[in-house]
């Protein structure tokens, strides 16, 4: 057998792996797995509406901070 | 009558009493209560009536109107304790009360994202704790918690200490640290199976060469990545002049990687990835275990302190003010209301009443007190309005005391040294010294340095930490998996070792020996005893005695027992409850209340070690119940089987003298110690361990914990308060008292199992060791005799897990 047929298999099924397991660690980095319940269960609320209020919720965060910004607020301490 | 759902909680009721509601089209809606319905109305009207066919079959707890004032949670002080800010934000944790599904999830978060400032909403599922961020000046926190009940939910906020914030970043970091660890040694495995199977049948040098750099390149993640709390171990051992298992493991790992580079590049020896890769990921295996369990001092503390009212009643002349705690002074004038903490140390002006004093002595039964009598902070008033005289502040009453204490004593909690790490020192050390001899004396034989090189690794990878390395964890790990097994939590793998040097059990009695909770133990009935009404009687105090004879009725007369609502329901304080039904006045309680009652007595009815509970129905005796706390199923045959294992047996207890007496007597035990105060407890113990006992705790409530962090090892029964299981190190679930004696044989006998699994590496290392350093070690050799007394390791260790149980009965 050729050297790097062994090579190249070995390398390929490797990184396939690896790229599996660097997905599970960002998953896990991110939190997606924290809670197992509502993860599992995710599946079933899991809609457009969902992303939108997502959405929005996010625009709602930046359109406070912007105002804030406006109005010079400072943080108490 | 047919029986129906309510469509809000979807309980089951009868129809009859089910509010009927027509304002949505032609078919009626039912409802169980006002509360139902008003949520149901709320969330058709918002559009979110979809919840109803996300929550399935579940049921809800009916929303309840009685809530405190939610003003609170915008006083300052509440602000400060909980809030926390940042960018202009604020950031509060909530536990939200009565999340069943995850629909219940879903509507929550829906709604609250809903509302104007809110800017992030995260409901954990898992442990119903909500993050909430929003904007102070467009909502405030009680309109944000009045949103949470207005749907029939309840929240309160919590601490989220920094500390267990920490210990789930760190449990994090392990996980994915074991991940790393267990991909890479699986995918070094099936390479180094070919690299076995070519050393027989013959490999050309290039295939190998790529085998090598495979194995080196998940090698190296496994050592630096994983490894790398080894290297952290023995750096600090290092420092600190001692030398522990971290250094064996480090030095022995880190040697071998570097020899097996050595080997990679110069073609002419056999690597070793596959072992760095083995040792480093087995062992991590055992400290993951380890960190899964961590204790989480600060919570204790939190769960403590968080059960402390913050702010107290202050009686000024006429007038009567919150204040906040810490600005209480002796001699001021508070007021405790029925279902209120009592703040600092006080003595009675007015009024009498019984008090739950469970927090500080662990007794179910509620003690009288009266005018004139001192109460401590930490009793809950259970049902009357008392006033009392400060004489103590907050900092320095009974309560605050005994939290101060604990977080102290939580600090210097004992520990016995363990076996394994000691002997370990001392081996890392001997090999590490021999291996130095070995290269020198080589280096001056022969004169090579590469052969002196060579043979000196291999003694190190001969000696390599695999045998005594996995000699503790994998005996624990599988005594923790059969522990599991029997409903038995080990927080922490060195438990099992410690409880096994343990020569004196200490037992708390009441929740521990006995069930926390009266039972009926004899009933007598008399003409014209109606068990509905007594239900619906007791079914309105949450007094445990009627908790007791409301469970015993819903025991025995189950199918007699009618919905029926009584009216001008009052609870006489301290003595009983009284109701009117139809005209007829209901009367349960105490023989005070009887007698003051006028209700007339045929016969004579005294019970020395029973608590009676009278039923009396227009001032005619009807029923007599007599309630004992229960002993656990089991208490008194594993007190015996553990009596046999050696242990000596000690009951601590608040209670009085005849009824500690009296339970000892039941179970068997000689000696105990009755009337003590948590600090009382935590004192005996000290004195035990001048003496030199090691000691196990067996305890369940706050009363306890003081004595639980004192002792080496600290069990908690599962039902037990939170604190008590946050602070122990063993956790047992369930009611079974047998579990107790499983959870000492397996600790014994993994103790038995570590010691014969050191004996055989010990042995195992004095015959190779020496071969090695003469150099007559092939390097197959020494990989194949190192992966062997791993397994007769392992082996011996999987014994473990065929314990027989405890005959019952």
């Amino acid at each position: 057998m050729d050297v790097w047929v062994v090579a190249m298999m070995l390398g390929v099924s490797i990184l396939l792996g690896a790229l599996g397991l660097v997905g599970l660690l960002w998953g896990l980095k991110n939190g997606q797995f924290d809670d197992r319940e509502k993860f599992l269960n995710g599946t079933s609320f899991d809609s457009e509406e969902a992303l939108n209020d997502a959405i929005s919720m996010e625009k709602k965060k930046d359109k406070i901070l912007e105002e804030k910004r406006k109005t010079g607020y400072r943080p108490p301490d | 009558m047919s029986k129906r759902c309510c469509d809000h909680c979807h309980l089951e009721y009868d129809e009859s009493i089910l509010l009927k509601d027509l304002s949505f089209g032609q078919s009626p809606k039912y409802f169980c209560c006002k509360g139902c319905q008003g949520v149901y109305h709320l969330l058709k009207s918002e559009g979110l009536d979809s919840f109803y066919a996300k929550m399935g079959d579940t049921t809800l707890e009916p929303p309840t109107d009685a809530r405190e004032d939610s003003g609170t949670f915008d006083l300052d002080g509440f602000i400060s304790k909980y809030v926390k800010k940042c960018d202009g934000l604020s950031e509060i944790y909530l536990v939200i009360e009565g999340i069943h599904c995850s629909a219940c999830v879903w509507l929550n978060e829906k709604v609250l994202s809903k509302k104007e400032g809110i800017v992030e909403v995260v409901i954990n599922h898992t442990n119903s704790k909500a993050k909430v961020v929003w904007d102070m000046q467009t909502i405030k926190l009680s309109q944000i918690i009045e949103t949470i009940r207005s749907i029939g939910y309840n929240a309160y906020p919590y601490d989220p200490s920094i500390q267990e914030d920490r210990a789930n970043a760190v449990r994090k970091e392990y996980y994915a640290k074991l991940l790393v660890g267990v991909f890479a040694t699986m995918n070094i495995m099936w390479i180094a199976i070919a690299q076995y199977e070519g050393y027989f049948s013959g490999m050309r040098q290039d295939i190998k060469n790529i085998l090598n750099f495979a194995e080196f390149v998940l090698a190296t993640p496994v050592l630096f990545y994983t490894g790398s709390v080894y290297f952290k171990g023995a750096y600090f051992a290092l420092k600190n002049r001692f030398v522990s298992m971290d250094v064996l493991v480090a030095s022995g790992a880190s040697l071998a990687y570097a020899f097996s580079v050595y080997a990679m590049l110069s073609k002419n020896a056999e690597v070793y990835f596959d072992s760095v890769a083995m040792i480093v990921t087995f062992v991590f295996a055992g400290k993951y275990l380890e960190v899964l369990g961590r204790k989480k001092a600060v919570d204790v503390m939190d769960s403590f302190s968080s059960t402390m009212p913050l702010e107290a009643t202050l009686v000024k002349g006429y007038e009567k003010v919150l204040v906040p705690v810490e600005s209480l002074h002796v001699d001021d004038i508070l007021e405790v209301k029925a279902g209120e903490q009592v703040v600092v140390d006080g003595e009675i002006i007015s009024a009498e009443g019984f008090f739950d004093t469970s927090k500080l002595s662990g007794e179910s039964k509620p003690i009288y007190k009266s005018v004139g009598d001192k109460i401590l902070s930490g009793y809950i008033s259970l049902d009357s309005v008392l006033r009392y005289k400060a004489l103590s502040d907050f900092s320095s009453s009974t309560f605050s005391k005994i939290v101060s204490l604990l977080s102290t004593s939580m600090d210097k909690k004992p520990f016995i040294e363990k076996m394994a790490n000691t002997i370990s020192g001392y081996f890392s050390l001997v090999v590490l010294g021999l291996a130095l001899l070995t290269f020198i004396g080589w280096f001056i034989g022969f004169g090579s340095f590469e052969k002196a090189l060579i043979v000196a690794i291999s003694v190190i990878v001969i000696a390599c930490p695999c045998a005594l390395g996995l000699a503790t964890p994998v005996a624990t790990v599988v005594g923790i998996g059969s522990a599991v097994k029997q409903g038995i939590l080990f927080k922490e793998a060195s438990f099992l070792e410690t409880m096994a040097k343990c020569d004196t059990l200490i037992l708390d009695k009441t929740g521990t020996i006995t069930q926390g909770k009266p039972t009926v133990l004899f009933s007598q009935y008399f003409d014209g005893f109606e068990p509905s009404l007594l239900y619906a009687l007791v079914a309105n105090s949450t007094h445990p005695i009627s908790k007791g004879v409301a469970l015993y009725m819903r025991e025995n007369f189950n199918n007699e027992i009618k919905n029926i609502s009584l009216e001008s329901v009052k609870s006489i304080d301290s003595r009983g409850v009284e109701a009117r039904y139809k005209g007829a006045r209901l009367l349960g309680g105490n023989l005070k209340l009887m007698q003051s009652s006028g209700v007339v007595f045929e016969e004579e009815v005294v019970s020395e070690d029973m608590t009676l509970f009278f039923f009396a129905i227009n001032a005619k005796l009807v029923a007599v119940f007599g309630l004992q706390d229960s002993l656990r199923d089991g208490a008194k045959e594993t007190i015996e089987a553990l009596k046999k294992m050696g242990l000596d047996i000690v009951m601590l207890t608040g209670d009085i003298l005849h009824v500690a007496q009296d339970i000892a007597q039941k179970v068997g035990i000689k000696r105990f110690e009755y009337s003590l105060l948590p600090s009382d407890k935590a004192e005996y113990i000290d004195k035990l361990r001048d003496d030199g006992k090691k000691i196990v705790m067996v305890g369940d409530g706050i009363n306890d914990v003081l004595a639980l962090s004192k002792s080496e090892v600290a069990i908690a029964m599962g039902s037990g308060t939170d604190v008590a299981v946050n602070v122990s190190d063993v956790v047992i679930g369930g009611d079974s008292f047998f579990a107790l004696y499983e959870a000492f044989f397996i600790s014994k006998k993994v103790y038995r199992i570590i010691r014969e699994n050191i004996a055989f590496s010990v042995v195992y290392n004095t015959i190779m060791i020496p071969l090695a350093m003469f150099g007559f070690i092939m390097p197959l050799f020494a990989a194949l005799s190192m992966s062997l007394s791993s397994l007769v390791v392992v082996v011996n260790s999987m014994r473990i897990g065929s314990i027989r149980k405890i005959k019952k009965g």
